[in-house]
């Protein structure tokens, strides 16, 4: 293996598809998607496009998405206005891994993170959550602010 | 390279207290028991191949490595490994542990500890399996690499992986940042995880483990006259039906850490037992009164414990309070020793800002102490008042009481299973191309 991560910690060695890459610069540059969820296709090993949502969606709509008992990548795109009255957008990445998930889930998405999140340039903020309330609609304005 | 998916991982985390070992990809370890070891010491060997025919679990030096270990040959020794082996009284047999200040001292035991694992426990041939092992968080790099030596040069195993304990706590846990609060036997580490790796200078070890409230409740029980016989030291009989006699038995030759090793037995039973943490404080008027929790000893007595069963925990939070127990009091004088939320905060402080607000959130519980009873609710509420205003304080644990105890074991036992982490091994032929420190590069 020529290609020996030095930043491999303990991690999964998953890969990622192209398909992810494209749909998060869709959403970046051209802005044709709110939010997408990813997840992780253990035979095919790598991480692949699950879900988009279109730019008329809700915060609800994308959190309502999310399975309750199954870990998920996540990518939300927060628009919002500042004081100033200036239009702006934050481009959340959210690690979804629910308490009530199986262990081997979360140990799956939690190993493959770093390597996944590195494919995708340009995320303002990352957060984590276990239940829902770590990643309220209040949780991120208070940190896009 | 090693696409080693046809057979399955086997995964050990050697703690302080006990060993865990077994299949990768199942939800329990297979084999737990004691990480200490009985030793006698042999006078005179005449051939060392009459106790090799002995009988299974009594691992022979010969049987590990030969020549590698230049501490092994002062004193021809044996060892009997495995919660059995040690269970049975022997004359002389001393009770020795691998581990000095939680880093491995003595490999000549923790070779014949692996040794019991693969043959009399899980029965398989290393030869033929990946091992996947846990390894303290403050691990140094040349332990490891010893480690690694003598799995692929005794064992001859295909391919190894290492990972810090709080690692994997917190990747099985759904978490790539958090910290990690490990209660074991033997210590306290404190371990900020960030993406996957150990922040080391915010590391913050304590000596107060499960093993030290242990050695305090029994002071404690000890100086109210509560005599600990040890298991062996009697035997019961039963006379009529529900009526039992005890007679006592004397052996001579029993060594004094042997005895002190099976009165711990009790005593750690009987914390398990009864043991909880106090809500606030433990204020020594405020428990005088509080009904007692009766317990049957071994060998009949029944002895009521009051409020050490709060006291006895509340050291974890306040170490000062080991000065009030009889023969515990010179603990504290000889090393400064914070309590649990101050180490947690302290642990925090060594952090980059960006991240302190992250592992406020994410405090996550692993080891056999942190299992006790109200540990995580009396944590939070103490972090509550500590912290800064603007971090929200999340203390997480397992609700399942063996997740809790053996989360190292289980986030190593899914890693190992992983279909992608197949290509992550450590292989026998790197090692013998780049030789042991690769693992520095192939584990980090």
């Amino acid at each position: 293996m020529a290609l020996l991560r030095s930043y491999s910690c303990a991690s999964s060695g998953m890969g990622v598809a192209n398909q992810c890459k494209d749909t998060f610069l869709e959403l970046q540059r051209k802005k044709t998607h709110r939010y997408v969820i990813f997840k992780i296709d253990e035979k095919l090993k790598e991480v692949v496009v699950e879900k988009t949502g279109g730019t008329a969606e809700s915060y609800n709509d994308f959190v309502s998405s999310l399975p309750e008992n199954d870990c998920r990548y996540a990518i939300y795109d927060f628009d919002f206005v500042t004081q100033e009255n200036c239009q702006k957008s934050k481009i959340f990445f959210i690690a979804w891994s629910p308490s009530m998930s199986r262990i081997r889930a979360k140990m799956l998405y939690a190993t493959s993170k770093a390597l996944f999140r590195q494919e995708l340039d340009g995320v303002h903020y990352e957060i984590q959550a276990t239940d829902p309330t770590e990643m309220d609609i209040e949780v991120i304005r208070d940190r896009a602010h | 390279m090693y696409g080693g998916d046809e057979v399955s991982a086997i995964v050990i985390d050697l703690g302080s207290h006990t060993c865990k070992a077994g299949y990768a990809g199942e939800d329990a370890p297979k084999a737990v028991f004691p990480s200490v070891v009985g030793s006698i010491e042999q006078q005179e060997v005449v051939n060392g191949t009459k106790f090799e025919k002995e009988s299974e679990s009594m691992s022979d030096l010969k049987a590990g490595l030969k020549g590698l270990d230049s501490e092994k040959a002062k004193t021809k020794r044996k060892l009997y490994v495995g919660s059995q082996a040690l269970g049975f009284r022997r004359d002389h047999m001393e009770v020795i542990s691998p581990f000095q200040e939680g880093v491995v001292a003595d490999w000549d035991i923790v070779d014949n500890i692996w040794a019991h694992a693969f043959k009399d426990r899980l029965l398989i041939d290393p030869m033929e399996h990946p091992m996947l092992l846990a390894e303290p968080t403050s691990n140094a790099p040349q332990q490891r690499e010893r480690m690694a030596e003598i799995l692929f040069e005794n064992y001859k195993v295909p391919a190894l992986f290492v990972a810090k304990n709080a690692v994997l706590t917190s990747f099985a846990s759904g978490r790539a940042t958090s910290l990690v609060v490990d209660s074991g036997g033997g210590s306290t580490t404190v371990a900020p995880v960030q993406d996957g790796y150990v922040l080391q200078k915010g590391v913050a070890t304590s000596p107060i483990g499960g093993e030290f409230l242990t050695e305090c409740m029994m002071k404690s029980l000890e100086s109210k006259g509560i005599i600990f016989k040890p298991r062996y030291s009697f035997k019961r009989k039963e006379a009529r039906p529900g009526d039992f006699q005890t007679i006592d038995l004397d052996f001579p030759n029993t060594t004094e850490r042997y005895k002190l090793y099976s009165q711990r037995l009790i005593a750690s039973d009987i914390k398990e037992c009864v043991c909880r943490a106090p809500d606030t404080p433990y204020d020594e008027s405020a428990y005088a009164n509080i009904p007692m929790t009766p317990y049957e000893l071994p060998d009949g007595q029944i002895i009521e414990i009051g409020a050490d069963r709060f006291k006895i925990p509340d050291i974890l939070f306040n170490p000062s309070l080991v000065q009030t127990i009889p023969g515990m009091e010179n603990f504290i004088d000889s090393s400064p020793v914070r309590g649990l939320p101050q180490m947690v905060i302290e642990s925090i402080n060594k952090c980059d800002v960006d991240i302190r607000r992250e592992l406020f959130s994410s405090i996550l519980l692993s080891g056999g102490t942190a299992s006790m009873q109200q540990l995580k609710e009396r944590l939070e509420k103490d972090l509550m008042e500590e912290s800064p205003q603007a971090a929200r304080v999340k203390v997480l644990a397992s609700g399942n009481a063996t997740e809790r105890r053996f989360s190292v074991w289980i986030g190593g036992s899914i890693l190992a299973s992983l279909g992608s982490f197949q290509q992550m091994w450590f292989s026998k032929g790197e090692y013998e191309e780049h030789g042991a420190s690769y693992i520095q590069r192939k584990c980090p």
